[in-house]
């Protein structure tokens, strides 16, 4: 990489009014990682020193190393439209859905009403593009079953349908059911920011853990969009 | 005019720092931006003894490019110098670690002399459901304070400190004054703090050149998630074995699974009355 860094120069320098493309294919020669340049590369370099008044290729494709105005201050990106209602189809899940973070100890904040379900505001919103969307509730109030006391009981592909704010309502159908151990609870992977979209129904099940006063598991509904 | 081809193309820049092509970047690799902190000075920046910025302009951020760990010699020229060797700043060796992930800023210092810092950004997570705001001195000003809504939430920070705030998300207005006092020689700007991001403010410019500027820099994907999500509160949902006994055993509690959630609501209430 030290080496010969006059005689690199001189060829970047050359290739470069080739433009983009060629100067791509012609890296695995200049970076001394190999015996010589590949014969592609040797082949598309070669014009180098008949082409210096052509116009650089200006739509190759080519990894870019952004240079951008920093003097100025970003704006804070535009909220997604938010959940607002949510139904299930087979059960009698009918919910208000209000936007919530997180309590002081890190966990998800849950609402406390039985006709209310708790959307994670810092990840996905239900109809984004990428990332996953949490709505969880209580399975239970102090004395008897909440509304999502039904979702371990979901058939694969019953449909969720989420109505939004200032947006057409968006349909999820159950893909997945699982009894996930608060043991081994997952926070990167059920709140998982990037990749494929989807919805998750969040809730508790499993035994009730009297010294814990907490129940066992989670229930995990995991739905795609339709 | 052949050096602003080299700028244009961005294979050229990355090749000038080795084999630092994205498609070719290792796991390990450092992360390193540039800004370019130094008033009405167009300049080029070298690494390696090899032109990589051309025609880098005041308030510009270029990067994060992923570098091989190992030590890098960059210095600042005026711009189309014909090497190196009449640098404004510099020679100066930046070494970067493997996963590092750093700003170089080229600025002055507090008495006005341009000089080149090599800040490491905090890549830790932050806790769930906050931001950072991390600000930072690189202007040819004496100590400030940085006020946010009026009041001083950074206090006595010098050239070429800086200082990270965690917090709840939202829209800062920020200010810069002179350590001590509330008038602002800076701001108020609104500047965005978002969950899991740290939002890196610079000041940069001369105080007595009356041309102090901000310039920001957003590192994302720091966020925690959740740690729990706590959705049960009396037991009465259990799944548990006196449940199972009431229900008659294991095919009447798949029956029971198959009839839905109102079934299942009664006979647990009933296991938990009795």
């Amino acid at each position: 990489m030290e080496h010969d860094q006059s005689t690199r120069s001189a060829g970047i320098r050359r290739r470069a009014l080739l433009g983009t493309l060629v100067t791509v294919l012609a890296l695995p020669g200049l970076s001394g990682c190999a015996a010589g340049a590949s014969p592609v590369a040797t082949g598309s370099a070669a014009p180098a020193d008949t082409s210096v008044s052509s116009p650089p290729a200006a739509a190759a494709p080519v990894p870019s190393v952004p240079v951008h105005d920093a003097a100025m201050l970003p704006k804070a990106p535009k909220p997604p439209a938010p959940p607002r209602f949510l139904t299930v189809e087979g059960t009698t899940i009918a919910v208000d859905v209000v936007s919530v973070g997180v309590r002081a100890d890190h966990a998800m904040q849950i609402p406390d009403s039985f006709g209310q379900a708790g959307w994670y505001r810092f990840g996905a919103a239900p109809g984004a593009a990428h990332g996953t969307a949490v709505i969880a509730a209580h399975v239970d109030t102090l004395t008897d079953l909440a509304p999502f006391s039904q979702l371990r009981h979901l058939r694969h592909g019953a449909a969720i349908k989420v109505q939004r704010r200032g947006a057409p309502p968006v349909v999820y159908r159950v893909a997945d059911v699982a009894l996930q151990p608060k043991d081994r609870f997952d926070g990167r992977k059920l709140f998982r920011r990037d990749g494929p979209h989807q919805l998750r129904l969040i809730t508790c099940g499993g035994k009730w853990l009297d010294d814990r006063q907490d129940y066992s598991d989670n229930v995990v509904v995991t739905a795609l969009p339709e | 005019m052949r050096n602003r081809i080299i700028a244009i193309s961005a294979a050229a820049f990355a090749a000038s720092f080795g084999l630092a092509l994205p498609a070719q970047a290792a796991q390990d690799d450092a992360q390193l931006s540039v800004l370019h902190g130094v008033p009405d000075l167009t300049v080029d920046v070298w690494v390696n003894g090899q032109r990589t910025l051309d025609d880098f302009t005041p308030g510009s951020l270029a990067g994060p490019l992923e570098l091989p760990a190992g030590s890098y010699s960059v210095a600042v020229t005026a711009s189309d110098a014909a090497s190196a060797d009449d640098a404004v700043i510099g020679p100066v060796d930046l070494k970067l670690a493997a996963n590092g992930n750093y700003t170089a800023v080229a600025h002055l210092d507090a008495g006005g002399k341009p000089t080149a810092t090599l800040y490491t950004n905090d890549m830790s997570a932050i806790p769930a459901g906050k931001g950072k705001l991390t600000v930072r001195h690189t202007a040819a000003a004496p100590a400030v304070d940085i006020l946010a809504g009026g009041t001083p939430v950074i206090q006595n920070l010098t050239n070429p400190d800086g200082k990270t705030l965690t917090l709840d998300p939202g829209t800062v207005p920020a200010s810069v004054a002179a350590a001590g006092t509330t008038k602002a020689v800076l701001g108020p700007a609104d500047v965005p703090v978002a969950e899991g991001s740290n939002t890196i403010v610079y000041a940069w410019g001369s105080l007595d050149d009356n041309n102090l500027a901000v310039a920001v820099q957003t590192i994302k994907g720091l966020q925690s998630d959740p740690n729990a999500v706590p959705g049960g509160r009396s037991g009465a949902a259990a799944d548990d074995d006196s449940t199972a006994a009431i229900a008659g055993g294991a095919g009447a509690a798949l029956l029971l699974a198959a009839a839905g959630g109102w079934v299942l609501r009664r006979r647990t209430v009933a296991a938990r009355n009795r």
